[in-house]
């Protein structure tokens, strides 16, 4: 009898240990640095440093939805300046290096739903945008969130 | 115990062990993980520009023409740009063809030289001792690499000066024009 215990718990531990959840790691946010009021400023996705990169790990090859919320605007007190995401803004790498200078999967739309399948080492996720400061912007450090939701498929 | 015992209560377990592995076993395809960027932006300082002292002819005879030059400490025309220090700016400057009476029944010719501004970077807003920067400049044509002062008061100051010419039947009385300057960032 005690040998089958043995066994179901020694099933319970490997069903326990092998799997795992996904998890998301901001690398870098999306940063503009200074802006001249009137004057626009673009972020590619491929600017290394600059660029918002987001780090997902998991299941090597699972399928995962990425949903990204993207704000409209960028906040200083009371002051709010545009931000603009276009359609080719994002951009993914699934190879164990990622290369953000030749992402794997190119001028992604951040405003739809991503599937993509992890690879060996998870998945990287790169974000450019585009600033619009008015004329007569305020002066100030002005920011906004990015929230990124990742899900399993179950494929 | 019986052994028949034994064996169904083992059973018991092992099935009850299985229940509780499905139960606590994570399940990866219906996790979920959120994270939050941030996007950010430093805006500099704006852009002003103010008319501090208008170019000014004063008395004018018919027939003789008049000039003032951009060092003219008190009749030179004088603007004053002010923004993000040592950064790039483009400046334009919208120059009237002529002076008109209020009624606008006469006109007077004005015309601005290849050299009737100059634009100092020094935070110096007296035409009459320039500092440094672009001096005697076309009023028309403007450096394409000015900027806003780097020292304080982070301010560029452009002189105006220029030329009237009454003609022999001018009909007497004040005359003014409007000179627009326009300034802007130029990213750099």
């Amino acid at each position: 009898m005690m040998r089958i215990v043995i066994q179901t718990l020694v099933l319970v531990l490997v069903l326990t240990v092998s799997v795992s959840g996904q998890n998301v790691t901001v690398n870098n946010d999306l940063v503009f640095g200074s802006v001249f009021p009137g004057i626009p400023k673009t972020i590619t996705k491929y600017t290394a440093g600059s660029a918002c990169e987001f780090q997902i790990t998991g299941t090597a090859g699972a399928e995962i939805t990425i949903d990204l919320t993207l704000p409209t605007y960028m906040n200083a007190g009371g002051f709010s300046m545009q931000l603009i995401f276009s359609e080719t803004d994002c951009a993914i790498d699934t190879a164990a290096t990622p290369d953000q200078s030749s992402p794997e999967f190119d001028d992604l739309d951040p405003w739809h739903t991503l599937t993509y399948r992890l690879g060996s080492n998870g998945l990287t996720l790169w974000l450019g945008g585009i600033v619009v400061p008015a004329l007569r912007q305020q002066q100030g450090s002005y920011s906004a969130s990015i929230v990124i939701t990742v899900q399993y498929t179950g494929s | 115990m019986t052994k028949n015992s034994k064996q169904a209560l083992a059973s018991i377990i092992a099935v009850a062990c299985l229940c509780l592995a499905i139960v606590l076993a994570p399940v990866p395809h219906q996790a979920q993980d959120v994270a939050s960027g941030q996007a950010t932006a430093n805006v500099l300082t704006g852009l002003s520009v103010t008319s501090t002292q208008a170019l000014n002819f004063g008395d004018v005879l018919q027939g003789v023409a008049k000039s003032v030059p951009n060092n003219d400490a008190a009749n030179s025309g004088i603007f004053v740009v002010t923004g993000e220090p040592s950064a790039g700016i483009s400046v334009y400057i919208a120059l009237p063809p002529y002076l008109a009476t209020a009624t606008g029944d006469d006109r007077m010719n004005i015309v601005f030289g290849v050299t009737d501004c100059s634009i100092d970077s020094t935070g110096n807003s007296n035409p009459s001792t320039f500092g440094d920067g672009w001096p005697n400049v076309d009023p028309y044509a403007l450096p394409n690499n000015l900027v806003i002062g780097s020292a304080a008061p982070s301010q560029t100051a452009v002189f105006l000066g220029g030329e009237v010419v009454p003609s022999v039947d001018q009909t007497a009385g004040p005359y003014t024009g409007e000179i627009v300057i326009t300034v802007a960032y130029n990213g750099t």
